[in-house]
């Protein structure tokens, strides 16, 4: 079984968001609402400085908090490692929301239903590639199968050292080239 | 932030309705005179922890679009929020039927009283536990805030049910040396795992401190200093603490009546605010 994930490089991201405006056309939000979230982190020392963008959205974590603290079961993980939302379950009680360290989680409204990053799971499979993937403009990220040591991303993890964005604080499947 | 002022009401109604029914249980072991007060705590205990319920369903926005969905809140025992939707389910109607009983003028049997007692104890607990385990905000993950709210919530139902009793059977209640012992002693007992907490928080990493610098220092120190501080426990601790034990006699003047009502709705108030200030406060550990 495939244990999917991704890789983001903020040294070739632009900080176009065309990855958000892609997600937020294929999940069907609205403007205020997205799962992918920017922050811009000032790098360097003087005089050599220059603006990080780091794109960020759910890290579909092996030990994801989320998942724990959910009283109904809506958050659950696939069989390939992809976390996911029943919208039919979930309340709306927002503890996801208060667990999630990466402030991944996004109320929807009218629905009231919490939702998040799904690498673009239809139909039992993730998209191919997910939607931020298949737009972004500068092949920033790469989506892909980390238990097949052949497959793009993980050649791409390893020649790169890339890391998650956070160290411990989660076992989060999307890694960071910083 | 995740959670408002909503969440913050059902944390406190939930916590002073538990501390009502332990209040209630008791007043009927050690003043079985004390009709008035122990009745005040049989009913308060529903009362506030069905508003309470009310305001936790209208935050959960989705659930109230398909109400059927609260259903599913039993089905991850692993989550503290099941917990204590498990603890609610024989707390709520236990203190419902012994409120009934106490209506009809019928004793209400000891064991169902004890069942009461214990699962009261677990709702409070429980309350503090939600916060607690949530990794992600220094300022709820720490083994001090659990307990910090069981003692808040003691004295929160300690108080709601004095006030009922200082109004309708004062005489009584100026003898009642034992509840008013125990409301002084909750009040520094709070006061002193309150700046516990407040301590090793700070100490323990950079945004557990951020947090405790908004309380003590920043945006929220007006709220923290006199709505919990001063309110919710000095003011308390001095009103109630100045006869049981500078004077040791009953009080019967009217401005020591008007002075214990501030006294006992200060510890109501510094009840809310306390929930009010852990659930704003609290700041989330950074991931850049």
């Amino acid at each position: 079984m495939a244990r999917y994930g991704m890789l983001i490089d903020t040294k070739k991201c632009v900080g176009c968001y065309a990855c958000r405006i892609a997600c937020q056309m294929i999940n069907g939000l609205p403007s205020d609402e997205a799962f992918i979230k920017f922050y811009e982190e000032e790098q360097g020392s003087y005089p050599n400085v220059y603006a990080e963008n780091v794109p960020v959205q759910c890290m579909h974590c092996e030990d994801a908090p989320c998942q724990t603290v959910c009283p109904t079961t809506a958050t659950y993980t696939t069989d390939s490692g992809v976390v996911l939302v029943d919208e039919k379950k979930c309340i709306g009680c927002k503890y996801c929301m208060a667990a999630c360290p990466y402030n991944a989680r996004v109320q929807l409204h009218p629905s009231g239903v919490v939702e998040k990053c799904r690498f673009c799971w239809y139909e039992g499979e993730p998209g191919n590639p997910p939607a931020c993937v298949g737009t972004c403009i500068s092949g920033a990220r790469i989506f892909g199968d980390l238990d097949d040591p052949e497959s793009e991303i993980c050649k791409e993890i390893a020649r790169t050292n890339a890391q998650p964005l956070a160290g411990d604080l989660t076992r989060a499947k999307i890694y960071y080239v910083r | 932030m995740v959670w408002g002022p909503m969440i913050a009401w059902y944390l406190f109604l939930a916590g002073a309705s538990a501390g009502a029914f332990i209040t209630a249980a008791f007043v009927a072991r050690k003043y079985p005179d004390s009709v008035k007060m122990r009745v005040a705590g049989r009913l308060i205990a529903p009362v506030f922890m069905a508003i309470g319920l009310l305001l936790l369903m209208l935050d959960a926005e989705a659930g109230m679009h398909d109400p059927l969905r609260f259903v599913y809140l039993v089905l991850n025992p692993g989550s503290v929020m099941t917990l204590g939707v498990y603890f609610i389910c024989i707390y709520m109607p236990v203190c419902l039927i012994a409120a009934i009983l106490e209506i009809r003028k019928t004793p209400v049997p000891g064991w169902l009283d004890w069942i009461g007692i214990i699962s009261a104890f677990c709702v409070a607990a429980y309350t503090g536990f939600l916060l607690g385990v949530v990794h992600a905000y220094p300022l709820w993950n720490n083994a001090i805030l659990p307990i910090l709210f069981v003692i808040s919530a003691l004295s929160a139902g300690l108080a709601a049910t004095s006030l009922i009793g200082l109004i309708t059977d004062r005489e009584r209640f100026e003898q009642m040396w034992l509840v008013k012992k125990s409301h002084v002693i909750l009040s520094a007992i709070e006061a002193i795992v309150l700046f516990t907490m407040l301590v090793i928080v700070n100490s323990g990493s950079p945004e557990g401190a951020a947090s405790v610098h908004s309380l003590i220092a920043g945006q929220y120190a007006p709220l923290f200093w006199g709505g919990l501080v001063i309110l919710g426990l000095i003011a308390p601790f001095m009103i109630e603490g100045y006869p049981v034990f500078i004077t040791k006699k009953p009080e019967t003047s009217t401005t020591s009546l008007v002075v214990s009502i501030i006294g006992e709705s200060g510890v109501l108030i510094g009840g809310f605010v306390l929930r009010l200030l852990i659930v704003l406060a609290a700041l989330p550990v950074a991931f850049l």
